[in-house]
């Protein structure tokens, strides 16, 4: 589903993201980690084109991205992103956001997009919150709302930017509760967190990044009982006692 | 002395009323026109495409670094040179509409750029086209953040309107300055028209007030 | 179009423009000097809690801005004489432009004022000082400072206002390209020399302000 070969990108003179290769396949769930300005950001941005790379390939779903004429909207159109700080549009009531993108991108009529949205809002728990507006509700809820904005696309891959860093802790389980089911489901995704129980629970696979490279690729229960590199050791020491 | 005065001027109602009607005629065509064009340049001026928003930089720093007065020579006495002959009233449209939409369109701009770009973003990761993105996610929330200046924008346009009044437009100013010729009390015939901007201009001055203090337009 | 001006014309004028510019340059510097002055006055009293006092000022700035600079520069211009009052034009011009942009100035300051939070106030307060002392010590450093870019924007309105004076003969940058209009029936080249001396100040105030704000971003500000 989405393949990096010897992806090299640089901000003016700063290398950030240092000969990425990985490979992830379909109903793979893939947990991105490491310390603030490592690259894990910009390397999931990548994937649906919202930064541009300058050497190397990358396809997903078929589409490459590294050629001039790639499609970047029908590519987005089966990619959703979940972005830190929700980005929910704040004219737009929580079903209007759901079903803004699949009335004027996928075409469907309104009374389908609706229903379609109504049945997403239910399923992250928001069936009563339909109508508000994104001040009305609490970070955990505009946060279940972007996610079901993503989903109502029918997306193959899902893509999270560390959803729940900016939510308060007792929201942050509301969240992951819906990625969680969301991944038993058998959908695609990467996700970059620090959340180590979700990684536990679901992920196929943690990728430890540090300084624009991949530094370690393992399964969780041997990255984080038997981690190999010092610099993971390090970093793993931090989240994990705080 | 002053009621002989005054009847007089009340007796010239029918040019006042002409005036009036001139005035708000000239000021709503203007800013029907202006709006559109101004929304225009401004969404050029914050667009990507550098080049294009330089040129309308440019040409929308001549109008603002001109006075209107000389806009108007400009429209009316260089534009029939090239061939193109207007009524005072179409040069007068033409005049105030381009300074309109050359003020509206920094507003916008600033409008535009005022929006966070995790909304492009989002927008753009859901497939939306850029001319969706902008007509669905960036303008609806920029024309909130706008109006007040908007309407801020309205009343100066309905002021400038007056200086169409050189190139002998009738308008209110005009109407004003026809009456005291004949009756010489500038203090009680442009008080009378003083009044008159006054009861267009002031509900919009309030209004814009009530705008920003409230921080912004009432959701719509 | 601009390939037929004739520049021979232009340079001939050249210093009749020129006299207009310096012409346009005092009346500016002088309408501003008015109208800071007026500006002040009227924001200090809009300040005050004294109803009798907040009035006359109210009146004053709503007055103007709901009403043209045309029409207040005919209700003096022809309305003067009445009282008995006759003054040169040009001075007729510089009461008009400094009591319309005062009632512009008393507003930009206003706001300044208003901005600053209650808690400075009370700091000020608490630590004992006047009335006087606060206002000189910390609310005008800090509401002035942000009133500087747009009382410049301000300035740029006042040049081009003063342009309206060449309706009253006051002779300054319009009426000058105008002669040349009249004299030589010429009124493409007697236009463009005005703008282009218009677009000069014009980028010149502009330079200053991109100057001042740049050199005074806020500590913490971007």
């Amino acid at each position: 589903m989405i393949e990096f070969t010897n992806l090299n990108k640089w901000f003016g003179s700063l290398h950030v993201l240092k000969d990425i290769d990985l490979a992830v396949t379909k109903g793979e769930v893939v947990v991105v980690c490491g310390p603030s300005g490592s690259g894990k950001s910009t390397l999931i941005r990548c994937i649906n084109g919202l930064e541009p790379f300058q050497k190397g390939r990358l396809v997903v779903d078929g589409f490459d991205l590294g050629s001039s004429s790639v499609r970047l909207r029908e590519l987005r159109m089966e990619v959703g992103f979940v972005f830190q700080s929700f980005n929910l549009y704040p004219h737009k009531t929580a079903l209007e956001n759901v079903t803004l993108a699949p009335i004027h991108v996928r075409g469907l009529s309104k009374a389908e997009a609706d229903d379609r949205g109504r049945a997403l809002l239910e399923k992250v728990g928001l069936a009563d919150r339909m109508q508000s507006y994104p001040h009305q509700l609490s970070g955990g809820q505009q946060q279940r709302v972007a996610i079901a904005r993503s989903l109502c696309m029918q997306p193959k891959i899902m893509l999270f930017d560390e959803p729940t860093s900016a939510l308060d802790p007792e929201m942050i389980n509301e969240v992951l509760d819906v990625m969680v089911s969301l991944a038993r489901e058998g959908m695609t995704m990467m996700v970059v967190t620090h959340e180590m129980g979700f990684a536990r629970k679901v992920a196929d696979r943690v990728i430890f990044m540090d300084r624009g490279a991949i530094v370690e690729t393992a399964d969780p229960e041997s990255f984080f009982t038997n981690p190999q590199s010092e610099r993971s050791r390090d970093f793993l020491s931090k989240v994990l006692h705080h | 002395m002053f009621w002989l005065q005054l009847n007089r001027v009340i007796g010239y109602w029918p040019v006042l009323l002409k005036g009036i009607g001139m005035t708000l005629a000239l000021s709503a065509l203007s800013l029907l026109i202006g709006v559109v064009i101004g929304f225009a340049f401004g969404i050029l001026r914050a667009g990507p495409n550098k080049a294009l928003s330089r040129v309308v930089g440019l040409y929308v720093d001549f109008f603002r670094g001109t006075p209107f007065l000389v806009q108007v020579f400009i429209v009316f006495f260089i534009l029939p040179e090239i061939g193109i002959e207007l009524s005072a009233f179409t040069a007068g449209v033409v005049a105030l509409s381009n300074a309109a939409a050359c003020f509206i369109g920094e507003i916008v701009a600033a409008g535009i750029q005022s929006v966070p770009t995790g909304q492009t973003e989002a927008a753009a990761a859901s497939g939306f086209t850029r001319a969706q993105q902008m007509r669905l996610i960036v303008l609806p929330q920029a024309i909130r953040v706008v109006t007040p200046s908007l309407v801020g924008q309205f009343v100066l346009l309905i002021k400038d309107s007056s200086v169409v009044s050189a190139i002998g437009l009738l308008d209110l100013t005009r109407s004003g300055w026809m009456i005291v010729q004949s009756v010489p009390n500038g203090l009680l015939v442009f008080g009378i028209v003083g009044i008159g901007y006054f009861a267009i201009c002031y509900p919009l001055i309030w209004l814009s007030r009530r705008m920003e203090r409230h921080g912004q337009a009432p959701i719509l | 179009m601009l390939g037929s001006l004739n520049t021979r014309v232009m340079l001939e004028y050249l210093p009749d423009i020129w006299q207009g510019f310096l012409s346009t340059l005092m009346l500016s510097t002088t309408g501003f000097a008015g109208a800071l002055t007026l500006g002040i006055i009227a924001c200090a009293l809009s300040i005050q809690p004294v109803r009798w006092l907040r009035a006359p000022a109210t009146v004053y700035i709503d007055a103007v801005r709901a009403t043209p600079l045309l029409a207040q520069l005919y209700f003096l211009y022809f309305g003067l004489p009445r009282l008995g009052i006759v003054l040169p034009e040009i001075l007729i011009g510089i009461i008009v432009l400094s009591l319309n942009s005062g009632a512009y100035v008393a507003e930009i300051i206003r706001s300044g004022i208003l901005a600053i939070s209650r808690g400075q106030v009370e700091a000020a307060i608490s630590s004992g000082m006047t009335y006087l002392q606060r206002m000189r010590l910390i609310i005008l450093p800090q509401a002035l400072r942000p009133t500087i870019s747009p009382l410049i924007g301000q300035a740029i309105v006042l040049v081009k206002d003063s342009s309206l004076l060449s309706l009253i003969s006051v002779v300054e940058l319009t009426r000058a390209g105008q002669m040349i209009a009249i004299d030589r029936f010429m009124p493409i080249e007697g236009l463009v020399a005005t703008a282009l001396a218009y677009l000069l100040l014009y980028y010149l105030l502009k330079l200053l302000a991109g100057i001042w704000s740049h050199q005074n971003r806020l500590p913490g500000r971007a």
